[in-house]
């Protein structure tokens, strides 16, 4: 019972998304960060302005968490589709390893 | 990127890295500002020699030399998105003795006579000031980012902040004294700098900063000093 | 981590990799060191004597060479008193003199008084050679962690607790 409750909450704290999902999380966040940069030094350069620059910066890097760390369900579009178990016939035996063939 | 975990440590991996370039662009934007630092006026009042003891409880007397000014300068150029204080310093400056001078030995003294601390808006709730002063000077400021009028001062008659003595306790009858403004730009972020003796690419150097030489009198008599501590009721 | 003690080469690896970051860091340390001529080129400022150009927490950068003229009034060094371990951040406001026997005065902006009662007893001025830099550049904040970890103990029992939370929800 505590088990299968701490899995659960190991589910939860997890937050796993599939590969595609990966790909995106990290351009987002590269992305997304960048622009926070950017942007802060423009209007922060532009008005004079260091503690409006230093909000921008603190403000976008917050809502960029917030997009990127959950495991929204964007992120989880594209799950991977595992073979069934015990499905196609095995291909032909004798896969070496080490130079150990398995059986 | 699988586990929130793995996202956050490398989003925030990625936020350092961000922070630090921009911290570099703004540290570089001082560099491509303009600075043109200029002294309209730099005079001495009144000058006088007194003796005094280095702290109440001492039996050393020394000689002290008070020095009183005025100045007028226009520094708001140093004034930008970066700056987070100017300290701004008058010194006295004067070589040890005319005769290590003819050996071509200058030996220069430098002391500081007289400070102050100018903030920028953005960091007036540092200032070490009491609650009323605090309140005008953010109302000075209220709505602005920069405020570059404060650059500019203008300043009669003042009384030195130090009275200078020298370490062998003789100052009196010095000759070949000047007095010289000096100005350090405290920035957010970045590099430490002061009035520049050359022009640095955009950075003028600081004009007209220096005062005529005097020489420091004779230790004022008796009678005189007691007139000028009247007021202390000492 | 503990699977891979199962294989030496592996473990050896690791341990390569491990010594080598140490290295690396201890490396740019000395590096920037012998560039600066400062037996400790960046410090954390620790007390509020120089705000409001200084908080607790702010980094400083050293130099401590001469090149193109001397330690002057003006410039804010860090120095050591005699006898003391604990280095000082504040600002040259006297100067008698020139070389390494120069005598100078040190202030922080936001005491009322000078350094005089800071020094050893006896001593009057600093010399060059109690300096070990001049502060030439300025990063905010970044040095505040070790600060909080020091005088909030109880913070690294937080963060012990959450390493251990951390580990408790991963999966091998």
């Amino acid at each position: 019972m505590a088990e299968q409750l701490l899995d659960k909450v190991r589910d939860v704290a997890e937050g796993q998304i599939d590969f595609e999902g990966q790909k995106l999380a990290e351009l987002l966040a590269n992305v997304a960060l960048t622009l926070v940069g950017i942007i802060a030094f423009a209007v922060g350069y532009l008005l004079q302005d260091i503690k409006l620059a230093v909000y921008i910066a603190l403000g976008g890097t917050a809502l960029t968490f917030l997009i990127v760390t959950p495991p929204w369900s964007f992120f989880n579009r594209n799950p991977v589709k595992w073979l069934p178990v015990g499905g196609p016939p095995q291909p032909p035996a004798n896969i070496v390893v080490n130079e150990k063939s398995l059986r | 990127m699988y586990s929130s975990l793995v996202r956050l440590q490398n989003t925030f991996g990625f936020f350092t890295t961000v922070i630090f370039v921009v911290a570099a662009f703004i540290a570089v934007s001082d560099v491509v500002t303009p600075r043109e630092p200029v002294v309209a006026t730099l005079k001495t009042n009144q000058v006088q020699v007194v003796r005094g003891r280095p702290h109440y409880y001492s039996s050393k007397k020394e000689e002290y030399a008070v020095i009183k000014f005025s100045l007028d300068a226009d520094l708001s150029s140093l004034f930008t998105w970066n700056t987070k204080q100017v300290f701004v310093y008058v010194t006295a400056e004067w070589p040890s003795s005319s005769a290590a001078k003819i050996a071509g030995n200058v030996t220069e003294n430098q002391a500081v006579i007289w400070d102050t601390i100018i903030t920028a808006p953005s960091s007036d709730h540092l200032a070490n000031l009491g609650p009323a002063a605090r309140k005008k000077l953010l109302k000075s400021a209220a709505g602005k980012a920069i405020d570059p009028s404060r650059g500019k001062l203008s300043i009669k008659n003042q009384k030195p902040k130090y009275q200078i003595t020298h370490p062998s306790g003789k100052i009196a009858e010095t000759d070949d004294v000047v007095l010289k403004l000096h100005y350090n730009v405290q920035p957010w972020v970045g590099m430490l700098t002061w009035n520049q003796d050359i022009d640095m690419f955009r950075w003028k150097k600081l004009k007209n900063g220096m005062s005529k030489k005097f020489a420091l009198p004779a230790i004022k008599k008796k009678v005189e000093a007691k007139k000028t501590t009247a007021g202390t009721g000492k | 981590m503990l699977s891979s003690l199962g294989n030496p080469r592996q473990a050896a690896a690791q341990l390569m990799n491990f010594g080598l970051i140490l290295s690396t860091a201890f490396m740019m340390w000395k590096g920037l060191s012998v560039m600066t001529d400062s037996p400790s080129p960046i410090v954390v400022v620790l007390s509020g004597s120089m705000e409001p150009a200084f908080q607790r927490g702010d980094l400083l950068l050293l130099w401590n060479r001469n090149i193109a003229s001397e330690t002057n009034v003006g410039e804010v060094v860090v120095y050591n008193v005699k006898d003391k371990d604990i280095p000082i951040v504040h600002r040259v406001v006297r100067k008698f003199g020139v070389g390494p026997d120069a005598k100078l005065l040190t202030k922080g902006d936001n005491n009322s008084a000078d350094d005089t009662e800071l020094y050893a007893r006896g001593q009057d001025y600093l010399v060059r050679k109690d300096i070990i830099g001049s502060v030439v550049g300025y990063i905010p904040f970044v040095g505040y962690v070790t600060i909080m970890l020091s005088e909030h103990p109880w913070l690294k029992t937080v963060m012990l607790g959450i390493m251990g939370l951390v580990v408790v929800l991963q999966r091998e």
